[in-house]
């Protein structure tokens, strides 16, 4: 056979075309005893509802945690979680906290050197010593 | 276990009434409910709506001996409740005339629920052929000299299932463990492969190729145009389903799928659900926002055997003086480390040019670099054929149609 084609897999570039939301799942862990918990409660009581119906690609899961501290559990579409623990936050903390998880990506923190990150090939091309004004010896 | 027959007490708990509620699937569902259901199976339309004025009340009571952890896949009641579902179709951002219900039954693989009236097998097999529609009137319009092979490639690359998997993975879309009347209709349901099967020892039958018992016999690519599937491979589909035996059917699924299998029969049945209850633009938008946005360098599709030969018979078919390679620079020939910067003339015109380490690698990859530019020839502002089903659409100017490719 004299030409092949090689299978392989397209990749995927998120918000090219769709944007998909990384944050599919939020997770709210509070105890009804505890006092580092009296923020959280107030939160889930008035604000978690609208932060619901702004977010509706998110799964929330309001679930207690008996004496503990109250956490939010974020999970995230590459297979990854994150958790903020939340004790004694006010509620308007906690909203920080909460769109802090929503909008993260899911991935480990990390420096970013680059100031540009593609899978695009370079426009110009790699610099060649054997093209261009070449100098005779 | 959860094995159960639905036609059995399907009238009284699931008539056509209490499924979903999109207008031409629930014309699709009476139907095919009231051919089972009645003993007469053809009635005109004024029969079938007196046959389902009695059903009404049994709707409003179900039967309660059967419970949800009877059923082979969860009810229809169900997708309503279920936080997952609506988050999935809040997270794609699906038109909202596309019900929760039919989301949660694009999400039942056939290997869960049997019965193709709650599970995804209709919607998929729309939803395929929707997708390799539009995949391959982009691809040949786009690139119009492509060779056969690299198409099917890029076929697959851009609509295989392991692509689709891919999809379904990045949409956040998450597996039930063994699927059930009781699990969240927001899951995947299908069953499981039994650990250790091999998934490769069975033999392939059933194909629509002829002689498929030949093991040595030469499958040519022009013969895979009749009788493969549009990834280029044996095509399953050509046995009509009346002639297979219940009983194979039945083994088939009860052995279980992949999650590849169970990922892309779900995307698939998106794609067909979209189309039925929003439309085709909105089908379109989905297939070119999730697939054509994808990255996919066709260039790294190609793998040549003898691509010297292939473009001096190339140049011959087209009338164009036989190509020539000649050393454009060198450096190092008696080095360790020589670079031969070789390129391909055709008469005056430079076809390629590459660099290499010895002159015969130089010539091979200048050739190579002939070749693509041939054959990845894209038109500028190209139409495909499917733009011409929208509304006040322009006139159709007839795209570049190539002659095909080398034939060595």
């Amino acid at each position: 056979m004299p030409l092949r084609g090689i299978r392989t897999v397209t990749t995927a570039r998120n918000g090219v075309g769709a944007f998909i939301l990384p944050c599919k799942r939020l997770d709210f862990h509070y105890c009804d005893w505890a006092g580092s918990s009296r923020g959280m409660l107030a939160f889930l009581k008035h604000a978690l509802p609208k932060f619901a119906t702004e977010n509706p690609q998110i799964e929330i899961r309001v679930s207690p945690r008996p004496h503990k501290h109250p956490i939010i559990t974020g999970h995230y579409i590459n297979g990854r979680e994150k958790s903020i623990c939340v004790r004694n936050l006010e509620p308007e903390q906690i909203f920080v906290k909460a769109n802090l998880l929503k909008e993260a990506s899911g991935e480990k923190l990390k420096r970013t050197k680059k100031p540009v990150t593609s899978i695009n090939e370079s426009v110009r091309g790699i610099w060649s010593p054997y093209h261009g004004g070449l100098k005779s010896v | 276990m959860k094995r159960l027959q639905l036609q059995r007490w399907s009238s009284s708990a699931l008539s056509s009434r209490a499924r979903t509620g999109g207008r031409l699937q629930r014309h699709l569902y009476s139907s095919n409910r009231f051919q089972s259901t009645n003993p007469t199976p053809l009635q005109s339309e004024a029969d079938q709506s007196f046959a389902e004025e009695p059903s009404i009340p049994s709707t409003t009571t179900p039967s309660p001996k059967f419970t949800k952890y009877q059923l082979p896949s969860p009810p229809i009641q169900a997708a309503r409740e279920s936080a997952k579902l609506a988050a999935l179709h809040a997270r794609l951002y699906l038109p909202s005339r596309l019900p929760l219900e039919t989301l949660a039954r694009c999400l039942v693989d056939p290997s869960a629920d049997s019965n193709s009236q709650f599970n995804n097998v209709p919607l998929a097999v729309l939803g395929h052929d929707l997708l390799t529609h539009y995949t391959s009137e982009h691809l040949i319009c786009t690139y119009p000299r492509l060779p056969l092979t690299v198409i099917f490639a890029a076929m697959f690359a851009y609509a295989g299932p392991k692509t689709l998997m891919a999809m379904a993975r990045e949409w956040g879309l998450e597996h039930a463990a063994a699927p059930g009347g009781e699990v969240d209709p927001g899951f995947l349901q299908f069953k499981r492969v039994a650990p250790g099967t091999d998934t490769n020892a069975e033999p392939l039958i059933g194909t629509t190729r002829p002689n498929e018992d030949q093991k040595t016999w030469r499958k040519s690519i022009t013969s895979s145009v009749v009788y493969d599937n549009e990834f280029g491979d044996p095509d399953m589909a050509g046995v009509p389903s009346s002639e297979s035996s219940e009983s194979a059917i039945q083994t088939q699924y009860t052995e279980g799928v992949t999650v590849e299998q169970a990922s892309a029969s779900f995307v698939r049945a998106l794609m067909g659900a979209i189309y039925l209850h929003a439309g085709r633009p909105a089908a379109k938008r989905f297939f070119e926002q999730h697939i054509l946005s994808r990255h996919l360098e066709i260039a790294n599709l190609f793998s040549f055997n003898q691509p010297a030969r292939d473009l001096s018979r190339l140049c011959a078919r087209e009338n164009y003086e036989p190509p020539v390679a000649k050393i454009i620079s060198e450096t190092g020939r008696k080095s360790r480390h020589p670079v031969f910067v070789v390129g391909i003339f055709s008469g005056q015109d430079k076809l390629g040019e590459s660099v290499g380490a010895s002159l015969a690698e130089a010539r091979t990859r200048a050739a190579v670099a002939a070749l693509k530019g041939w054959y990845l020839y894209s038109p500028l502002n190209v139409r495909v054929p499917s733009s011409m089903e929208e509304k006040g659409a322009a006139p159709w100017k007839p795209v570049y149609v190539d002659l095909g490719e080398v034939i060595v």
